[in-house]
């Protein structure tokens, strides 16, 4: 109970100026595309070199948990997830702002937000220890099945063929070894200068969503203006407080996910929101609305992505080893004022330590009504004409993916890929398996190849990746993943013909 | 209409220097970037953040410096771009770590090599050291050398990656010690490789001294031995390898610092070579970068261009056994 | 529906499966070993699967994807080559702000179902041109700070 004591340091009135100043301006960077939370968290850093340790870590820690649910708004208005953990929210949160139904999914997705990322927080505060030791038992071999999980989603995420959503998966796969070798530093497939150093995930991520919405806003051409202008449903927040308290299931699934999958170094962010959004569509009877807009949908993904928050910085906080990149930037924040994470942080720098845990906790409720707040307003974007549209997400997509490093060849891949994309979507081919594959390829590398180097110098490749229980687990739940998709797939065959698909997609489109 | 918004976004930046041609005595008159090769809040990219701290100070170069990170590959990715696709006007400067990128050069498969880039100072240098878990049986080197004797290969140590400081410190070790180890390359930098270590995937681990001097505080570590020419002040109970009787010297070491690519002016690399040695000795910047636990070394253009051509030999005798 | 999608799902999955051996070949003939084990892996599967896809677009038997229509096409047309000079030649060549503003305005004249022929309307693209790129410089440029390359004008 030692976080109640420095209650108080938050409500001071500097720190908490620096709290909200640090949530309003996380949530703007946050739904700007291209930068994702380790960027704003870095932009803010030279803000602190003039701040005490507390009251820079307050800003920090406030812009880190609202940068998260500021990308939502970006994934929901426009179908640019602002990072990875957004990519779920694409899927149900832009199809329902598209049906007029913007200011209920920002509800939602903030709501949400909030509870996951209470909970994760609490996480830290009660079961630090715990969870440490949680987050150390990862080794390469873990880590290697854990990715091949991730890619058993890609076989249901994409709804309408398992085979095109694994391809879509596979290409994905490949695109993500082009550029060095992060190991043994060959070069491979580098046909143009533009990927010699690899395709970036954010400027991929912005292209494969933003691109192909732009160009199928082009297809509808010179629309007249009555045909277009869609009427934005006003939403209560009542409303979506109550059907919140319909949906405990999606919730719990998304926050339990979040928090557990969020703790693990260096594989957890990327994906928590993917996999919690696949496990609440295979326990869900409404597994079917999935991907129409279902509310379900962005409950698991926001709450799931905002609850690794706190679990994510516990390895950084008690090990002094970040375990994300976000997390690495939080760690230079703290050295700037010579505060080394560890045992020497909550021991010597108590008042440190403990503020920043509590602004992280009362951010994530400033952010939440601070974000109800705007909601009804950001949800009006829904109301601007294509054209404009079309040229205002192009010009995001192309200096968002250049601000990412500074780099032209960032830009062409983004729109290489885009455009690629949108004809790929025409042939029933998905973004979101493309992307989970991008992101997983390279941690499914990297350890199969530590895992078999440590394999063969040690004992053997067989015994090192398949005994222990942890490895025997993550194995079963890949079989498990695997079979149920398989299982769904033949299942729905029965019953879906190739009118039904066509219908279906003609609804999303 | 054009000239309208030239107009327009003139007014709106401010009017800037306009004088750019003539010479270069106006220089610096526009933000200058710094790429580093690392990803953000690695210990590079933190250095780097906090010696530039001062650039805009009027005794310095009067203009802020804004950190750009290319991370990939071990440096590889940053290094290739900073020299092809970065222009040499002074306004790109680049963080350098020694020995990565002469020992990723002698190896092969870059486009770059010391001759592509002149180097403007050294600001840092962190030797490597040898750390393993809080709760190893290992004490000193000579346990971690006698295990490697009696079960040959197996003797597994994380370290940043392949031909980066620690992969020389590693072949230094072997080496000196006539010992087969098995290096275990991380593709998550220095803090994957420190978490190897601590999580016990591996049994010991090269690491940069900042950082393990912060996992000894924080009780994760024990470091065992300092791949440099004399003790750090830092660890000043950790003796170095040549004490603990291998013949080893300070090649591993990793000095950073600021360099421009080739073809720069030369008066603007004499401007920046003569202001950026006294940017770094700022007394602010000298305060962080010890609390951060960062052992600085400030090098003038001069000595680091001897400290590159010294490398380089020594590397490619290291490396001509491969 | 005709065959046109037929045939079009043909070239498609052929254009996809055309890469794949592509990447399969190179995956196999390229040095060292070591590195190429994991891009072998991929790429057989790949492989595979987009071999199955081909044939099921050859048999006619594919269930997603509508294809692409005449109408479609047309549309996109210029607002695609718009983009693509935007983005691959005016953005570096003319500058980010300059490029971005003149591919905002000519798209939003292009695409725009107000009439050309009406002075007002026009009044309303340039302003619509100045207010987004007032945010993209306040935002980029002000607030962010990023570093584009150099202007044209400037």
């Amino acid at each position: 109970m030692e976080f109640l004591a420095y209650f108080g340091d938050v409500f001071v009135p500097v720190n908490f100026g620096l709290l909200l100043l640090g949530t309003i301006g996380g949530l703007i960077l946050g739904a700007t595309p291209g930068l994702s939370p380790t960027m704003a968290v870095a932009l803010l850093i030279p803000f602190t070199f003039r701040l005490e340790p507390a009251q820079g870590l307050i800003l920090l820690g406030a812009a880190y948990t609202s940068t998260v649910a500021g990308g939502a708004v970006s994934a929901i208005l426009l179908k640019i997830p602002g990072a990875p953990a957004n990519i779920a929210t694409t899927l149900d949160g832009h199809t329902m702002a598209r049906k007029g139904q913007g200011a209920r999914a920002l509800h939602l997705s903030f709501l949400s937000s909030a509870v996951g990322g209470v909970f994760g927080v609490l996480l830290l505060i009660f079961l630090t220890p715990v969870l440490a030791q949680w987050a150390l038992a990862f080794g390469p071999s873990h880590l290697f099945w854990l990715a091949i999980l991730g890619v058993t989603v890609i076989g249901s995420l994409d709804s309408s063929s398992v085979v095109k959503g694994l391809l879509s998966g596979c290409i994905g796969l490949w695109l993500a070894t082009i550029g060095f070798d992060d190991i043994m530093g060959a070069q491979r497939f580098i046909f143009h200068p533009s990927v010699s150093g690899g395709i970036n995930v954010i400027p991929a991520l912005i292209g494969l969503f933003a691109i192909p919405q732009v160009i199928t806003m082009f297809a509808k051409g010179r629309q007249r203006l009555d045909a277009e202008v869609l009427s934005v449903e006003r939403h209560p927040v009542g409303q979506a407080v109550r059907e919140m308290g319909r949906r405990t299931r999606a919730l719990s699934i998304g926050t339990l996910t979040g928090s557990v999958i969020g703790l693990i170094p260096g594989v957890g962010g990327q994906i928590a929101g993917l996999v919690a959004y696949d496990q609440s569509k295979k326990l869900s009877p409404e597994r079917e609305k999935f991907g129409t807009g279902h509310s379900e949908g962005i409950i698991a993904a926001e709450s799931a992505n905002n609850a690794m928050v706190g679990p994510s910085l516990v390895p950084l906080l008690t090990l002094s080893i970040p375990g994300s990149p976000t997390a690495a930037v939080l760690l230079g924040g703290l050295l700037i004022h010579g505060i080394f994470p560890g045992s020497d942080l909550f021991d010597n720098h108590p008042q440190v330590a403990w503020t920043f845990i509590n602004s992280m906790l009362i951010g994530q409720i400033l952010m939440c009504l601070f974000g109800l707040y705007v909601a009804g307003l950001a949800a009006r974007v829904a109301q601007v004409p294509n054209a404009v549209m079309a040229a205002v997400v192009l010009g995001l997509a192309v200096f968002g993916s250049y601000s990412v490093q500074n780099s032209m060849g960032d830009v062409y891949v983004m729109m290489t890929l885009g455009t690629g994309m949108y004809f790929l979507e025409r042939f029933g081919f998905s973004a979101a398996p493309l992307v989970l594959g991008l992101i997983l390829g390279p941690i499914a590398e990297a350890n199969f190849i530590q895992g078999s180097m440590i394999a063969t110098a040690t004992s053997s490749v067989g015994l090192y990746f398949f005994t222990g229980a942890l490895n025997l687990l993550l194995i079963g739940l890949v079989l498990v993943s695997v079979g149920y998709s398989a299982w769904m797939e033949i299942m729905s065959r029965r019953y879906t013909t190739k009118d039904d698909a066509i219908e279906k997609e003609e609804a999303l489109s | 209409m054009k000239r309208l918004i030239a107009a327009a976004a003139l007014a709106l930046m401010g009017l800037p220097g306009m004088a750019v041609a003539d010479g270069h005595a106006s220089f610096p008159d526009r933000p200058i970037m710094m790429m580093v090769s690392y990803g953000a809040g690695g210990a590079t990219d933190f250095q780097a953040r906090i010696v530039t701290m001062t650039a805009g100070n009027e005794d310095a170069l009067g203009m802020p410096i804004a950190i750009i990170n290319k991370p990939g590959a071990g440096g590889r990715v940053g290094w290739n771009w900073f020299a092809t696709q970065a222009e040499a006007d002074g306004y790109t400067l680049g963080a350098y770590n020694i020995p990565h990128f002469i020992a990723q050069s002698i190896e092969g498969g870059v486009q770059y090599s010391a001759e592509s880039f002149e180097p403007i100072a050294n600001w840092g240098a962190d030797p490597a050291v040898f750390v393993v878990g809080a709760d190893s049986p290992f004490n000193s080197m000579a346990d971690v050398v006698g295990y490697a004797t009696e079960n040959p290969g197996k003797l597994t140590f994380s370290g940043a990656g392949l031909f980066v400081g620690h992969h020389i410190a590693a072949l230094q070790l072997e080496k000196a010690a006539g010992v087969k180890l098995a290096y275990i390359p991380n593709n998550k930098g220095g803090a994957g490789a420190m978490k190897a270590v601590i999580a016990g995937d591996v049994l010991g681990g090269v690491n940069n001294l900042s950082d393990a001097f912060r996992a000894q505080e924080a009780g994760n570590v024990k470091i065992l031995g300092v791949f440099d020419l004399e003790r750090n002040a830092f660890l000043p109970d950790v003796p170095t390898m040549a004490e603990q009787g291998f013949d080893i010297d300070n090649a591993s070491v990793n000095f950073r610092g600021v360099m421009v690519p080739k073809g720069t002016p030369q008066p603007i690399i004499d401007k920046l070579a003569a202001t950026v040695p006294d940017m770094f000795a700022n007394s602010r910047v000298a305060g962080k970068m010890k609390a951060g636990g960062s052992p600085m070394h400030i090098m003038t253009r001069d000595e680091v261009l001897d400290m590159w051509a010294a490398r380089e030999e020594t590397l490619r005798e290291l490396l001509a056994g491969l | 529906m005709t065959d046109l999608p037929r045939s079009q799902h043909i070239v498609a999955s052929g254009l996809v499966a055309a890469v794949g051996l592509a990447v399969v070949t190179i995956s196999y003939t390229q040095e060292p070993t070591a590195a190429f084990l994991f891009p072998r892996i991929i790429s057989t599967v790949f492989v595979v699967l987009a071999l199955w896809t081909f044939g099921k677009a050859a048999l006619g038997r594919t269930k997603v994807g509508n294809g692409l229509d005449r109408r479609a096409m047309i549309s996109i047309l210029p607002g695609l080559a718009v983009a693509l000079i935007y983005v691959f030649w005016a953005a570096k060549a003319l500058g980010f702000y300059t490029a971005s503003t003149l591919a905002f305005f000519v798209l939003l004249s292009l695409y725009d179902p107000a009439p050309h022929g009406v002075g007002k309307t026009w009044v309303r693209r340039i302003v619509i041109t100045a207010g987004f790129l007032a945010v993209m410089y306040g935002l980029f440029a002000m607030l962010l700070k990023v570093f584009t390359p150099r202007e044209i004008f400037f």
